[in-house]
């Protein structure tokens, strides 16, 4: 049996150098001041993000250099495959999975204006990915498919070719592809802590940890949108929850939803767990939306807090390749939204709000 | 060995002379200016700040714009110097923005037509990617391919609806080709999706297309449909190209003025800065801060040549009652050469003012270490080549001045290794020349090589521990000096790098020494061991109570406060003996890895001795490069660790504060 100590060392260290290259908060306070995205994407120069600005100066196109990133950001999972132990690559292929299940939504959801919608196809359709990332999927033909039943046809094969049979009535007789988005979501969780299972128990703890605080957030997400977009009962909303939430459970999603203040419900879990996160709980809201986009923040800085404490505890687990992905897509989310403001003009203040 | 002896002024001048002195220091560029705040605390209250934050943010903001548009075209503004300062010309704020806006404006319009050129480019691709996905040839026309998604079609409309035609055409993914004209009617090939069929049909309609089959005479044209696809890619391409050195010549057609402006700015913006530190009265300007005192006499003369003389001086001296603030700024003092040293020692941390800088001693010892793990003439020689070429190509540019000092670095260490190399007779892992001192790869391999002094492996690793001896002794003699000069008495003593913990320290070598050469069966007389070990561990047992009869006193006495004392004696023993026992054997790495360079060379031989011919030669060459690689990155890395920790540790806490006055050159990012 392999110890921690053969399975992490190397890649313990390829992580750690690569952690230490993560744009600091420095480059992020002067992208945000920056006077122009073209001011942005200079600063961007000298550093992992500079082809950048030699796309978008190439093309004045944001989409393609953002697409550019998200390759870049799937290329990060692809390679570290390379370097993890055997144990350890099916939790990686089962991250990949986001990437490839993000397309096909994309994709379907080009088909459904199209198709269903009898909307114009909009320019999206050139910034989705048709290369294969897991599966051979052929995003062509799913974008110009005439029915539901010919989409999961090209899927045969996948693991999403069912869950597109199973929903395609409903998404067509609601109009919505919510349930099949949903569904979708849910097959993503389910794979990863199935995946997780697999592993050794001090990995899997670790790992079912921050998986659990992922998809709190993920949770979050969906309740927000849920709440803003259809105004569902609560019935329907828990009946989306993704199970195996680390902090939120049902019964606190569901008090969370009604609850006037929030602060009760949270602070037994942020006062116990995370005390320093505490000072978070001060702010009042009691417009619904702003109640749960506070605890998305809350839930946020815990996931930055569970990275942080296994960086800083002991190096040889699953921990460290779980934190880097996390550090990485954070640094990806951040560079997208401010290099966006800076497109749209969006003033400074409002920018670091945002991130 | 000291850094630079610095002092304060502290200066009253009149209101009206506040812009030529602030030019002054401005050009002179020594002042650390104390913040307004902490003159407040001490004795200056009733006065204003000179300038406003507000207005330096606007300026920094202004000037963050330009260097946006220059760095965007690969320009990058150069320092004002001191020629500008005379020629400086205040920045009409208001115009300058109104200009850049218009750049702006007209940045944003030639990236607006990139835009719309890219549509058309992904619109073409995406027919060109079908096209080879699916290898599609217009030899099959009607298409039939099962996932083919163009559609091809031949048609005619009034050459009056043509504009139309195009017009609807344009957002879509179509190749709309001319075939001809005839009369008033114009023929045209058309390839689009098939999935915007709806919507093209209704344009086709609106624009009057009547599907015909294709004219005889103009069949062969479909076979250059592809090529002209090709050739349109290639001119939106090229037009791209043009629209991105537009954008450049955009802003180097005013880059004279924007590198002027940016000066004047960042002229402006220095002179806000330094007068955010001066405080006003009615008619007086009040300054402090910190200067070398190398640099006191000129800017004396250059402030009273600039005011008439009408100004008042106070000039302060580190530790003197009447000096502002606290911390006393450090400037390093060393020659250019020991710059890669400078930066090893400021990477750990910058020493108190008035202590001892160890650059000039982390040089030699650095190096003797390096040396001694990574002893080749032939391998150093690489490695100062490489690091000789580094420097190179990093000396020009300014914003790789780290990799420039560090290349210098490498081009020592190189030196070093060719100097141990020819010490111990190592020319690319073998013995060309004889040693100048000893044949460390004879020794490895267990050969006798009649050196009256270093015969065998322990031989080596007893210099190494000399060494270490040596070094930990430095250390702890420049923490005597460091607590001399800063008054602390009692920690000269009490000090684990006190005097006690070095009397114990050497007292323990002498018990080494002498146990060793009685075969460890004997330890010295007890009374010598007692005056050597027992007399400074019972000394220090005074630590203690002292601090508690200092700085306690008013705590109420309690038997378990004797527990306490003796348990704090205790654990300050163990951590004495221990430690001081492990930084000395800490040294004994230097030995284990000039023993694994040399072990890893001498199995590259061995193996290249069982190959022949090229093969032999391509092994020994490849560990040479694993060896220089390797074992060079390991050996910098282990030297600088025992510098820190064994010997940086015992008397350098690196809590001091760098100078950094504010000048023409100060950093603007």
């Amino acid at each position: 049996m392999v110890g921690p100590l053969s399975k992490y060392s190397f890649i313990n260290a390829k992580l750690r150098a690569r952690i230490s290259k993560i744009l600091p908060d420095e480059i992020f306070d002067r992208l945000v001041k920056a006077s122009s995205l073209d001011a942005a994407l200079v600063i961007l120069q000298g550093t992992s993000f500079a082809g950048l600005q030699e796309i978008y100066s190439s093309t004045g196109d944001l989409k393609k250099a953002e697409l550019e990133l998200l390759k870049n950001e799937i290329e990060l999972y692809t390679n570290i495959k390379h370097y993890v132990h055997q144990n350890s690559i099916e939790l990686v292929d089962a991250l990949l999975y986001q990437f490839e299940i993000e397309n096909l939504k994309n994709a379907i959801r080009i088909y459904f204006d199209r198709k269903i919608r009898k909307l114009s196809v909009d320019s999206n359709i050139h910034y989705i990915l048709y290369d294969p990332i897991i599966h051979q999927i052929p995003i062509d033909i799913i974008i110009n498919a005439e029915n539901f039943d010919e989409i999961a046809g090209v899927c045969e094969g996948t693991p999403y070719s069912q869950i597109i049979k199973k929903y395609s009535h409903t998404v067509e007789s609601q109009g919505s592809l919510f349930r099949l988005e949903i569904a979708l979501d849910h097959f993503y969780y389910d794979n990863l802590l199935t995946s997780i299972k697999k592993l050794d128990h001090k990995d899997r703890a670790i790992a079912l940890r921050l998986t659990g605080v992922e998809i709190d957030l993920q949770n979050i997400n969906w309740i927000i949108r849920l709440k803003n977009f259809y105004d569902l009962p609560l019935e329907a909303v828990l009946a989306t929850i993704v199970p195996g939430g680390f902090n939120l459970n049902k019964t606190i999603i569901a008090e969370l939803y009604r609850a006037q203040n929030v602060t009760p419900v949270l602070q037994d879990f942020v006062k116990g767990k995370y005390p320093g996160l505490s000072a978070l709980l001060s702010s009042q809201t009691s417009e619904s939306t702003s109640r749960l986009l506070l605890i998305h923040r809350i839930l946020e800085e815990i996931m930055k807090q569970e990275v942080q404490r296994i960086l800083s505890g002991y190096p040889f687990t699953i921990g460290i390749i779980l934190s880097y992905f996390i550090l990485k897509r954070n640094e990806l989310k951040k560079i997208r939204t401010i290099l966006n403001a800076k497109e749209y003009d969006i003033q400074q203040q409002s920018i670091e709000s945002m991130i | 060995m000291f850094t630079t002896e610095m002092i304060q002024l502290f200066a009253v001048v009149l209101g009206r002379d506040s812009q030529r002195v602030t030019e002054v220091l401005l050009r002179e560029g020594v002042m650390q200016f104390i913040n307004t705040s902490e003159i407040e605390g001490k004795k200056l209250e009733n006065l204003s700040t000179a300038s406003s934050q507000s207005s330096i943010k606007e300026i920094t903001d202004l000037r963050g714009r330009i260097e946006g548009l220059l760095y965007s075209s690969g320009i990058i503004p150069d320092a004002p110097k001191v020629a500008d300062l005379s020629s400086h010309v205040p920045v009409d704020t208001e115009s300058e923005k109104k200009f850049l806006d218009q750049i702006d404006g007209e940045r944003n319009g030639i990236r607006e037509r990139q835009r719309t050129i890219q549509q058309e480019i992904i619109k073409l691709e995406d027919i060109k990617r079908q096209v080879e996905i699916y290898g599609l040839g217009l030899s099959d026309l009607p298409l039939k391919e099962r996932h083919s998604f163009l559609t091809i079609q031949t048609g005619k409309i009034p050459v009056s609806n043509i504009k139309k035609l195009e017009e609807g055409l344009r957002g879509f993914p179509a190749l709309n080709v001319a075939l001809g004209q005839e009369d008033d009617t114009a023929y045209y090939l058309l390839i689009s999706m098939k999935r915007e069929k709806e919507q093209i049909n209704q344009i086709l309609s609106g624009a009057g297309w009547t599907n015909i089959e294709l004219p005889n005479e103009l069949q062969s044209v479909k076979e250059d449909i592809f090529k002209e696809v090709s050739v349109k890619l290639k001119t939106l391409t090229d037009e791209q190209k043009k629209l991105e050195t537009s954008v450049k010549n955009l802003i180097k057609k005013h880059e004279e003025r924007f590198r002027q402006t940016w000066v004047n700015l960042r002229i402006t913006e220095l002179f806000s800065t330094i007068q955010t530190n001066f405080k006003h009265s009615s008619r007086t300007v009040i300054f402090t801060g910190w200067l070398p005192a190398s640099k006191k006499e000129k800017l004396d003369k250059e402030i009273h040549k600039s005011c008439g003389g009408r100004c008042y001086f106070q000039w302060q001296q580190p530790g003197d009652e009447e000096i502002i603030g606290e911390d006393v700024p450090v400037q390093f003092n060393n020659p250019k050469m020991l710059a890669p040293f400078q930066m090893l020692v400021s990477n750990f941390g910058i020493p108190e003012y008035g202590t001892i800088d160890p650059t000039p001693f982390v040089m030699p010892l650095y190096l003797s270490m390096f040396g001694l793990m990574f002893a080749d003439v032939g391998q150093g020689l690489v490695l100062a080549t490489l690091g000789i070429l580094c420097a190179y190509v990093y000396k020009t540019k300014p914003e790789k001045k780290g990799l420039y000092t560090l290349s210098w670095l490498i081009i020592w260490c190189g030196f070093s290794s060719i100097i141990f190399g020819a010490l111990f007779g190592s020319y690319f892992g073998v013995a060309l020349i004889k040693p100048l001192w000893f044949d460390f790869h004879e020794i490895i391999s267990g050969r006798n090589t009649d050196n009256s002094t270093i015969n065998d492996i322990f031989d080596i690793l007893l210099i190494t521990i000399y060494f270490g001896i040596s070094v930990i002794f430095l250390g702890l003699l420049f923490n005597w000096i460091n607590i001399i000069r800063t008054g602390k008495w009692a920690e000269l003593f009490f000090d684990k790098g006190g005097i006690f913990g070095g009397w114990i320290y050497g007292g323990g070598i002498y018990i080494a020494y002498y146990m060793v050469k009685h075969s460890y069966k004997e330890l010295p007389p007890g009374t010598v061991t007692f005056l050597l070990v027992g007399l400074p561990a019972l000394l220090l047992f005074i630590k203690e109570p002292y601090h508690y009869i200092k700085h306690q006193s008013s705590q109420k006495f309690n038997p378990l406060i004797i527990l306490n004392f003796l348990m704090q004696w205790i654990v300050e023993l163990l951590e004495i003996f221990s430690g001081y026992l492990s930084n000395t054997l800490s040294f004994m790495r230097v030995a284990g890895l000039g023993i694994a360079h040399v072990s890893l060379m001498v199995s590259f031989f061995t193996i290249a001795k069982m190959t022949s011919g090229v093969m032999s030669i391509v092994i020994l060459i490849l560990g040479n490069i694993l060896v220089i690689g390797l074992e060079g990155l390991t050996a910098a890395i282990q030297a600088l660790r025992l510098s820190y920790y064994e010997f940086f540790t015992k008397f350098f806490h690196g809590t001091g504060k760098l100078y950094t006055p504010i000048s023409l050159n100060s950093s603007y990012k």
